[in-house]
């Protein structure tokens, strides 16, 4: 994005462009807005989710500071993020690009497709089955994975094991993401300049370094935060791999506000943890913004 | 040789204007690793495929790796009448196209004010707009139940639509507002020479050029909705609402589960989102780009 | 060049679409109506259809669309996730059933009981007879206090079926080792031995979920009596975690793993993972609930199987099956009242039994499957001794996750037993304060 300083003229029209926001935020306030506001005043309250709250104050946040396993579980949370936002934004660059400009050219736009297909796959796949077959494939004794490579090793249940174990199931997971918005964007991009770089003799990488990542640069940022944002709330595929287990190996912070709804019917509490880490998130989100916006 | 000529050439005489045989043997080698890992990506469905068609018998007392011996059809067909499954399918496309294309409608408006309008203060109505996907939907769950249940809405296919709406607009405005951020001006300045409206701009350039982008927002989005559980489970309470992972759900049992079935299930539940993406992705690859416009 | 036909097509699919979310909503749930004629009973359960309850609750239905003329029956199969989560939602609405299946225990049925979502049984329980019916250790789980704690009070919920722990064994695996049934502790621990000295692993068990927690408890239970178990489920008096119960049970674990009891590397499996190994003959013993006896009564074909309750323990985890509520939003309590009333009939206890499950008012000569048979009659034997101890992870809400990650803790042994113990009373602590004990 350019700095806002600079704007470039634009087609005039009365009013702005204010209106084309008007139906999303009257929705916005809706289904999120007035929601968020919602959970933030539960948070302040002692409740099971049916009657009356009772207000405490700030009782829930001060409990939460004191939550050791809370904020440790937040180490695992930067694990997870090189699994679900750093290792699949690099693999699926180069992927896509290798899929877009390479097999697309020497063996046909339908090859591309098929393999693009194939790596997109696992994100359809509901999370719950997903689960059982990873369960499967890594088992102690009868998996495919010790199979295959000839090991005994206890993927899951081993402490030592089990967040490396996670995180590359992760990775299998959220790959395809990132290879189909970075194909779809490098369709946007301008092949001319890919061309004359090709003439001029550069090699492949050197366009892929030079031409291809500055062309596609908003949705590797959008790839990018999206999937931390995703890593950062993940709770899903670590509930139905190992249960934040073994002992405490692969816990995370948003397991504590699923545990608080949900198990233990402590609204008030799970609301202070959904507000602490929504801001959390809310923070990161704005720091990453400027840095795109920052961008020339 | 300019770069004029280059950027005018079509593509394939470019293409032939290159050695040929420049690494040939290494080409095999870039295919042949890359279909190695689309078969570690595929190698789970594969296990999910076997063990659909088991018995349970045989399942049980065989492990989920070995082979099956038959094919065992019965417990697909009793799932599929136990749970009415024509119907939840209907359910799951109907929630998921309405959300697909609502979502992407608002997506453009939005990223229309924030990438090419580039409203005053857009930084922060992006943050508003992400809060909707980073808040983490547990969060949401008590206070939409209970608006829901004031608007009358609570069980309704209709509350699942729009609340799905608003999340995935969230997304495709962040991507759509990034890509449209770097919008050739050039293209747009000549259309408002020509007379060109901002709501004539939107329709008739800036969404065609887009549309690469908007094409994976829709399948993004219909397939993220159709795979969606938590909210679904909370807010389709009547069976004639529920869509498919729900009914999934109901083979995981408390202390129990059936695994030959909800592979089986697993495996009906996705064809449709599979079809979908196939169907759709050939949109990805026919994209008008910006060159060919100009 | 730009195709607009697909995009066309598209936005109508999807104007359609909304148009009939819109007024498909949620406009079936007309089941109120005047006098008996017309009337639906809404009933949810989530028990499989081919599970012993499953079958027996189908015969139920018919029983009562025979006897409630011009009266539907509308029954939604739920999945136990839906119902566990949103439970306290749906009965805070108008979309209420009449009558469902629900988890009992404290954090489940004794919570709703607090909130007012449920209706109290107690005159229904006394007048039809239930609380003659129910053994009184089955009666703890229908009845919850004001404050949501079960053992006492009103009658909130009606158990129909029980379920207990009990050590499944292969009978093969038994004689090719010539091992005898264990009668006493130290004949268990002796044909483990055996087991362990032919290079098998003895006992299946998953640390993941549920099992491995279970086994934990019983050894708990070999050294605990009655006042203990109340102390620990019905707060009547003060647990020492560090006391002769729990701290056997935790080195006794932690021991069964180093001798090799217990496999080493089932701390990351599953529940289903411990079953399909014993149904797959790897392991000879399984120490695990009823709820696996119709199933192996159907798969197990390659060997001979039998069970028999955990040698030299009086207490035994168990307790009585899910329950029937009835929502405080309920629109036809009377039906409900009568469908409930129906499930206790012998006709449909006894086809429950049949069915591989636990009845809890059956006819005992009506039970003519020889495997059925055995399993009823050790039911019988421990609600007869007041034997049933519930689960290890109903003392609080949550806790079910502190003992898989302790138990966890042990077989992989990254924690002592000592350290272990302490991570568990933690989280029993805190609750004791919540609720103001």
């Amino acid at each position: 994005m350019a700095p806002i300083e600079a704007r470039p003229p634009r087609p005039r029209g009365r009013g702005g462009y204010w209106p084309y926001l008007i139906p999303s935020a009257l929705l916005f306030l809706a289904v999120i807005v007035v929601p968020f506001l919602m959970n933030v005043a539960t948070s302040f309250t002692r409740w099971s989710g049916v009657g009356t709250p009772t207000w405490i104050g700030l009782d829930n946040y001060t409990k939460l500071l004191r939550d050791e396993r809370f904020w440790t579980s937040f180490e695992h949370n930067v694990a997870l993020i090189v699994a679900m936002a750093v290792v699949p934004t690099m693999a699926g660059l180069v992927l896509a690009a290798a899929l877009f400009d390479y097999i697309g050219r020497r063996f046909g736009a339908r090859t591309a497709s098929a393999l693009r297909a194939a790596y997109y796959l696992p994100q359809v796949l509901p999370v719950a089955i997903a689960g059982v077959v990873w369960g499967w494939m890594l088992h102690p004794s009868y998996g495919a994975v010790n199979e295959i490579f000839g090991l005994k090793v206890n993927w899951l249940g081993d402490p030592d094991y089990a967040l490396a174990t996670v995180m590359a199931v992760m990775v299998w997971f959220q790959l395809g993401y990132p290879v189909v918005i970075f194909m779809a964007g490098l369709q946007r991009a301008d092949p001319a300049l890919h061309e004359a770089a090709e003439i001029d003799g550069a090699s492949w990488w050197r366009r892929f370094w030079h031409v291809t990542i500055p062309q596609i640069r908003p949705e590797i940022y959008v790839v990018l935060l999206t999937c931390t944002i995703a890593a950062l709330k993940v709770f899903g595929p670590i509930f139905v791999l190992t249960r934040g287990g073994p002992g405490n190996a692969t816990m995370v912070p948003s397991y504590f506000s699923y545990l608080n709804f949900f198990e233990k019917v402590n609204v008030g509490y799970g609301s202070a943890i959904a507000t602490v880490l929504a801001l959390i998130i809310v923070v990161v989100t704005f720091l990453f913004l400027r840095v795109q916006e920052r961008e020339p | 040789m300019t770069a004029g000529r280059v950027v005018s050439a079509p593509a394939a005489r470019v293409r032939a204007a290159r050695p040929a045989v420049h690494r040939a043997p290494g080409r095999w080698a870039v295919l042949a690793a890359l279909v190695v890992l689309a078969v570690v990506m595929l190698f789970p469905f594969l296990i999910v495929a076997l063990n659909a068609f088991k018995s349970p018998a045989e399942y049980s007392s065989g492990n989920p790796l070995s082979l099956p011996k038959g094919l065992y059809l019965q417990g697909v067909v009793d799932f599929w009448n136990r749970v009415d499954f024509g119907e939840k399918l209907w359910n799951s496309f109907l929630i998921s196209a309405s959300v697909a294309v609502a979502a992407v409608v608002l997506s453009i408006l939005n990223a229309y004010a924030l990438g090419i309008g580039r409203v005053r203060g857009r930084l922060w109505v992006l943050v508003v707009f992400l809060v909707g996907n980073t808040l983490p939907q547990e969060a949401l769950a008590y206070p939409l139940y209970y608006l829901s249940k004031q608007v009358g809405l609570y069980d309704s296919k209709l509350s699942v639509i729009l609340i799905f709406t608003v999340i995935q607009a969230a997304f495709g405005t962040y991507l759509l507002s990034s890509v449209l951020g770097r919008f050739p001006r050039e293209i747009l300045e000549a259309a408002a020479l020509d007379g060109a409206g901002r709501w004539r701009a939107l329709w008739g350039i800036v969404v065609p050029i887009s549309r690469p982008t908007l094409s994976v927002l829709l399948i993004f989005f219909f397939i993220w909705t159709w795979n969606e559980f938590f909210l679904p489970l909370i807010f389709l309470i009547s069976n004639d609402n529920q869509t498919v992972p729900v009914a999934i759900g109901v083979l995981q049992g408390e202390k129990m589960m059936d695994a030959t079935m909800s592979s089986a299930s697993a495996l009906l539940g996705i064809v449709p989102a599979v079809a979908f993406f196939l169907i759709f992705q050939r949109t990805l690859t026919r994209g008008v780009t910006v060159g060919a416009v100009k | 060049m730009f195709r607009t036909s697909r995009t066309a097509a598209l936005a109508a699919l999807a104007a359609a679409a909304l148009a009939l979310s819109a007024c498909g909503g949620s406009s079936d749930s007309g089941s109120s109506g005047g006098g008996s004629q017309g009337k639906t009973l809404t009933l949810w359960h989530y028990e499989g259809a081919d599970s012993a309850m499953g079958k027996a609750w189908a015969e139920a239905v018919k029983e009562f669309e025979a006897s409630h003329p011009g009266v539907k029956v509308k029954f939604e199969a739920k999945g136990f996730e839906q119902i566990q989560k949103t439970a306290g939602m749906v009965l805070n609405s108008d979309q209420a059933p009449d009558v469902m299946e629900y988890n009992k225990g404290n954090a489940t049925a004794g919570l709703l009981s607090k909130q007012g979502l449920l209706t109290d049984l107690s005159e229904q329980a006394a007048k039809r007879g239930w609380d003659k019916l129910l053994s009184p250790s089955l009666q703890t789980t229908a009845k919850y206090d004001q404050r949501g704690i079960m053992g006492s009070g009103k009658w909130y919920g009606v158990p129909n079926y029980g379920e207990y722990v009990m050590v499944y064994y292969n009978k093969d695996a038994f004689k090719k080792q010539g091992i005898e049934v264990p009668t006493t502790f130290d004949e268990f621990t002796a044909a483990l031995d055996t087991f362990v000295k032919a290079g098998i692993t003895p006992i299946a068990t998953a640390g993941a979920e549920y099992p491995a927690q279970q086994i934990f408890y019983q050894l708990a239970l070999t050294k605990a009596a009655r006042p203990w178990v109340d102390s620990f489920q019905l707060y009547k008096g003060k647990v020492d975690f560090h006391g002769p119960e729990l701290t056997y049970a935790a080195q006794t674990f932690a021991d069964w793993v180093k001798k090799g009891y217990i496999a080493k590397d089932s701390a990351g499996l599953k529940a289903e993972d411990m079953g399909v190994s014993f149904i797959g003959g790897k392991f000879p013993i399984m120490i695990s609930g009823s709820w696996w006896y119709g199933r192996f009564q159907s798969e197990i074909k390659d060997f001979e199987w039998g069970s028999f309750l955990f040698p030299g323990a009086q207490l035994t985890p168990g307790s009585s099956g899910n329950i029937w509520v009835v929502p405080e939003k309920a629109k036809n309590k009377d039906l409900a009242y009568d469908f409930i009333d129906i499930t206790m009939k012998k006709e449909v206890q006894n086809l429950l039994g049949n069915s591989g499950g636990v009845p809890v008012a059956a006819d005992p000569s009506a039970i003519q499957d020889a495997k059925s048979k055995e399993l009823i009659e050790n039911f019988n034997k421990l609600t007869t001794s007041d034997g049933l101890a519930f689960y290890p992870d109903w003392p609080a809400p949550g806790y079910y996750d502190v003992l898989v990650s302790g138990v966890q803790e042990l077989i992989n042994g990254t924690k002592q037993p000592a350290q272990v113990l302490d991570e568990i009373a933690q989280p029993y602590n805190d609750n004791l304060a919540d609720i103001g004990n």
